[in-house]
């Protein structure tokens, strides 16, 4: 970064309509975020990735990883992250702290886990091993959920909480997911970022939700709500100003539009 | 039967997502739905050519039953959609279509190529160095982005008159075609093959040796290494192991 400006603290999410204009603007930004699995593979996308790496920092940020499932850990994902890890040495590696896989079968989503002892026990184990197996430590981002799994024994930010102490692992805090879960299982906001230990906060997470059928779903594809705005404000004031990222992964917005934003959150982090 | 109680709550869970039809509670049609448009997307994007083909509708109607019928198998999104071609060859409403299953089986090859890992470029220079009596018993690697595929459609010409920018005729309606699908400069470039390159190819992918390939050609195909020089000139070969390498 230059002198004339303050180190930016915002980043935004990496997406493929958007390579060619941030090589050529170069937006100030502090990082850029990546979908691992959008980079497994060879060609075009790992070369973007190069390019982008050359003039940001960037994160990897992964959504298949199937954390919390009963099935065993999938090599072949975690030798294609951990070469990815390798090649791009990225600031921060993260995973969400659900399931997505039983049998074999993958649902490509992130579905919650029952907030018992024994999914407390079995994530961090596996958090643990994932971290053993790239040599570093990871992320974990709290999820959106629309069910309760039984049999649930504890508030979600206690499990949250928990899970992060035991695994030795930092949390990737979703304001967005906060507020959503908020709304859909009927808490107080404020209650889940109290139980929240300030020092395993490393990154925050801001994205858009939409309302259908009663519920709000956490699409990624609007921008972020005055609600949750209102959130992350709050947030940043009882931990302190962390690396945020505005996500937007679906109904892509002009770069302008993702800009904008993360202006904004840079108002209110800086 | 699972013994724990998490690993029975993610089956039963998993197992009422996966049924074909919506769920009727709102909250667990969330999960159905992303689930669905997952896989949906994921076929809309390795099959654009299959898709201008039939039209959009009748493309989201096949897509929507293969991907109720079909779980994903991976974490990865990119590897969803290889039974696509074989379902297609199955589907009753596509059965007027002979040449769509071959046209799928095309796009789900130039999907593979396009997200193969990079591996290493062919040695020209390296191989000139081989002792002359070893070079028999060299095998030159394909590089991962290579696919071969032999149509008795023309596959390539439909592929090519429906990509962006052209008006859907192809150049040939009838007869077979073999296809290279390669990738260059990250670009993936699928090409018909000449029968010199196509028996070198074979024999190459399957492990076989330069001296396996020399005895190939000699029936009439031409010398080896104007084949090996046009096969590298197509940018399919990797890597080579010659028997001292080895």
């Amino acid at each position: 970064m230059d002198g004339a400006r303050p180190p930016a603290r915002v980043g935004i999410g990496l997406r493929a309509p958007h390579y060619a204009q941030l090589a050529q603007r170069r937006p100030p930004l502090a990082f850029l975020e990546a979908h691992s699995e959008n980079f497994f593979g060879g060609g075009l996308a790992p070369a973007w990735l190069e390019r982008m790496r050359a003039l940001y920092p960037v994160s990897l940020h992964g959504v298949g990883l199937s954390l919390g499932s009963c099935d065993s850990l999938d090599e072949r994902h975690l030798a294609r992250l951990a070469g990815l890890v390798r090649r791009f040495e990225p600031l921060f590696v993260s995973e969400h702290l659900s399931w997505s896989s039983f049998g074999g079968r993958h649902v490509n989503d992130l579905l919650p886990l029952p907030f018992s002892e024994e999914a407390v026990a079995h994530v961090a184990a596996r958090i643990g091993a994932v971290q053993d197996r790239l040599g570093r430590e990871i992320l974990v981002e709290n999820v959106s959920a629309y069910v309760r799994l039984e049999p649930t024994a504890m508030p979600e930010w206690e499990f949250v909480a928990e899970v992060v102490r035991r695994a030795g692992c930092k949390l990737l805090l979703d304001v967005n997911n906060v507020w959503v879960n908020a709304m859909n299982h009927g808490f107080d906001p404020a209650d889940f970022l109290v139980a929240i230990d300030p020092a395993s906060v490393a990154e925050i997470h801001l994205a858009g939700h939409e309302r259908a059928d009663g519920l709000l779903v956490d699409t990624h594809a609007a921008p972020v709500a005055r609600e949750v705005w209102d959130l992350y404000a709050r947030t940043v004031e009882r931990i302190g100003p962390r690396p945020t990222l505005i996500e937007w992964d679906a109904d892509i917005p002009p770069l302008d539009v993702l800009l904008a934003e993360a202006g904004r959150a840079e108002a209110i982090v800086a | 039967m699972s013994a724990h109680p998490l690993a029975r709550a993610q089956e039963r869970f998993l197992a009422r997502l996966l049924e074909p039809d919506a769920p009727r509670d709102t909250r667990l049609a969330v999960y159905h739905r992303t689930t669905m448009a997952a896989r949906m997307g994921a076929l809309a994007a390795a099959y654009p050519v299959v898709q201008r083909l039939v039209g959009g509708a009748f493309f989201e109607e096949a897509a929507r039953v293969h991907a109720a019928a079909t779980p994903s198998r991976s974490g990865d999104l990119h590897d969803y959609g290889a039974r696509f071609p074989g379902f297609i060859a199955a589907y009753a409403p596509a059965a007027a279509l002979a040449y769509l299953p071959e046209v799928a089986r095309l796009e789900w090859a130039v999907h593979e190529s396009r997200h193969a890992a990079d591996g290493e470029p062919f040695d020209f220079a390296a191989l000139a160095r081989v002792a002359p009596d070893e070079l028999a018993g060299v095998a030159i690697v394909l590089r991962p982005a290579v696919r071969l595929l032999s149509s008795s459609h023309p596959v390539l010409a439909i592929w090519e008159a429906n990509q962006e920018g052209r008006d859907g005729t192809p150049e040939r309606t009838h007869g077979a075609q073999r296809v290279i699908v390669r990738r260059v400069d990250h670009e993936v470039r699928p090409i018909e093959a000449d029968s010199a390159s196509w028996l070198l190819l074979g024999i190459l992918g399957a492990g076989g040796t330069l001296g396996d390939a020399m005895e190939a050609l000699a029936h009439g195909d031409g010398p080896l290494d104007a084949a090996l020089g046009r096969l590298a000139a197509l940018e399919v070969l990797g890597g080579f192991m010659s028997p001292r390498r080895a």
